[in-house]
């Protein structure tokens, strides 16, 4: 409150933070507040923290999708133990390692090239960065089709393009049919749908760094490519650990191009930890089962996430 | 001072001579305009590809071409794929599916908007006790990644009745930890004025929020429908989970299965895709630097 009004105001209404005893406006207003509270508060907890918490309960059960005549049975670890000995859950989560890694060198090193050109002064700016981002809000579903004719075997485009550049010696790669291909081309499909997010994230990294700290550096003679060194990189620094730490979580989500292109094949090359719950869940009806992977998802995301917490209070504020 | 520093190396010729520098300004200039136009082309061509076979009418042909250079282009177009896919029922009602995925996103946006904007404006501005509770519970809530309830969620919508319909697509994604938080941040970074002046006029909570902040809070609007949009356009794995029937089937899983039949039909494939990329892509055009904006303002948050 400034200062003029001060007195008048005070009068009328005393200021929030204190908490004056009983007052009959604060009870209808406490109310409303809790009215308008209310529809998030329910939704959330009966959307979101219901299922939570009874994902850890179905996962020590043997709790079948459709319901059976035997009652429900308590198992204890069992699902675990189950999931720790079977050969496909360590061949899926291999997979998701092998697609993060893969992913974040590609994803993201496309995302911070497009940003960089972005971001110098150049004609048709918005244009570009307009049509860069298109794939972005091009659905996962779509981009399968799309891509599932580029890959085509023997003829598709890419086929075409390798076998031009390499006058004919390199052959014809069946890029969703064969095992040491097929996780390549769902990395090379996800990375181009999915840049422009982080694509975006980087230009406002790159915007937030000062003008003035490429202009000293400048002046004590810098180079391009040192500046870009010792002044870019460093003042990116959070924004490399968002990227990379939303990339990893992204990529360990993986499910929706498994699904619709290989279905985990060929000879479970691309099987993830989603694809590898929901046919367990779904197909297998084995809802206990699956719920103990989901609870094994929910914890490698929220290590990964507790990871970013920690490496960004290392390195910004 | 900084005129003898710089005078004091003659190693940067930009400082030398000006007339150079701008002359290699020029070709980097020129090196970089390259480099866009051939990362566009690339990064557009499989979406103006898509564009082009769904306007071929032979399906066998569309395969062939995708190998050549007859892929980009289309001799005698024809909108028959599309007259083909977009019926309202029958094998073929990717319009129904369309309609269905309008009518899907549009709840959900208009009820989240609702939704989580009033639980946003009490945890910024309310005075209930618990506020700082509530608002580090939605923060924490946050990580749930939705694959791991949906198991659960499957268990509890099958109990209870409510699958293969809309609502079971809507209502579990309404309130989200999310959008609720960035209206919080939104309006808690309002002066606090605004709300001790309405205050003073007698105005309840309720009618502050609906005639004095929400109007103020466009921005935070536009962030929080294009991305609960998008997320509610590209929804899969829920839909499939919970759509057994056509009735409620959003495009996204009708493509999905049609494109999973063994012999494909690629000319109606493209269409239907085509079709699905129209609307948002009409939004995309119309609002474009909202868009970009509100991919930054859901990263902000560490």
């Amino acid at each position: 409150m400034s200062i003029p009004s001060a007195g008048a105001a005070s009068a009328v209404a005393k200021p929030q933070p204190a908490r004056p005893k009983g007052r009959r406006r604060d009870r209808a207003r406490l109310f409303q507040e809790m009215g308008m509270l209310a529809p998030a508060v329910i939704l959330m907890t009966v959307f979101l923290i219901a299922p939570f918490i009874l994902s850890f309960w179905t996962a020590m059960t043997n709790q079948p999708l459709v319901p059976r005549p035997t009652p429900v049975r308590f198992v204890g670890l069992a699902n675990f133990i189950r999931i720790f000995n079977d050969p496909l859950f360590w061949t899926a989560l291999w997979n998701v390692t092998r697609f993060t890694l893969w992913i974040i060198p590609v994803q993201c090193g496309l995302a911070f090239l497009t940003a960089l050109l972005l971001h110098q002064k150049i004609p048709f700016r918005n244009l570009f960065r307009g049509l860069f981002f298109l794939p972005a809000i091009t659905s996962m579903v779509v981009v399968c089709v799309i891509w599932a004719t580029l890959f085509q075997y023997p003829t598709g485009p890419f086929n075409q393009i390798l076998g031009f550049l390499s006058f004919g010696t390199i052959q014809p790669i069946d890029w969703l049919g064969d095992p040491n291909w097929a996780m390549v081309s769902i990395v090379l499909l996800s990375a181009w749908q999915a840049y422009g997010f982080q694509m975006i994230i980087y230009l406002a990294g790159l915007q937030g760094i000062s003008e003035e700290l490429y202009d000293a550096a400048r002046i004590d003679g810098a180079n391009a490519l040192q500046r870009f060194w010792h002044v870019t990189m460093p003042g990116l620094r959070p924004t490399h650990v968002f990227v990379l730490v939303i990339t990893t979580i992204q990529a360990f989500k993986l499910y929706t191009q498994v699904a619709i292109l290989t279905q985990g094949g060929p000879k479970n090359s691309t099987e993830t930890v989603v694809h590898y719950m929901v046919r367990i869940g779904y197909e297998e009806q084995k809802l206990g089962y699956a719920s103990a992977v989901s609870v094994i998802l929910f914890l490698i995301v929220l290590v990964i996430a507790l990871l970013q917490r920690f490496l960004l209070r290392r390195y910004d504020v | 001072m900084s005129d003898t520093a710089l005078a004091s190396r003659p190693l940067t010729p930009a400082a030398k001579v000006p007339a150079l520098r701008r002359r290699r300004f020029n070709a980097y200039r020129a090196v970089q305009a390259a480099c866009m136009l051939i990362i566009a082309l690339v990064i557009v061509s499989p979406l103006f590809l898509l564009a082009v076979a769904s306007l071929k009418d032979d399906r066998f042909q569309i395969l062939a071409d995708m190998g050549t250079f007859r892929a980009f282009w289309v001799s005698n177009p024809t909108l028959n794929n599309f007259a083909e896919v977009a019926h309202f029922s029958g094998e073929l009602a990717f319009g129904r599916y369309l309609l269905n995925s309008l009518i899907i996103l549009f709840c959900t946006v208009v009820g989240g908007l609702v939704v989580n904007s009033m639980a946003g404006f009490v945890l910024a501005w309310g005075s209930l006790r618990g506020r700082a509770v509530v608002l580090a519970i939605v923060i924490a809530l946050y990580v749930i990644p939705q694959e791991s309830i949906i198991m659960p969620l499957v268990i509890m919508v099958s109990r209870a009745g409510i699958t293969d319909g809309f609502a079971v697509q809507i209502v579990p994604w309404i309130a989200s930890p999310l959008y609720t938080f960035l209206f919080y941040q939104f309006f808690a970074q309002l002066p606090k004025d605004l709300f001790e002046a309405a205050e003073m006029d007698g105005a309840s909570v309720f009618r502050v929020y609906r005639s004095i902040f929400l109007p103020l809070s466009l921005p935070a609007l536009a962030t929080v429908s294009i991305l609960m949009g998008i997320e509610a356009w590209n929804q899969y794995l829920w839909p499939i989970l919970v759509t057994q029937t056509d009735y409620a089937r959003p495009i996204s899983v009708a493509i999905a299965t049609f494109f999973g039949q063994d012999s494909i039909f690629w000319d109606r494939a493209m269409a239907a895709s085509v079709l699905m990329m129209l609307p948002i892509l009409a939004f995309y055009l119309a609002f474009q630097r909202w868009f970009v904006s509100s991919f930054v303002g859901s990263a902000i948050k560490g």
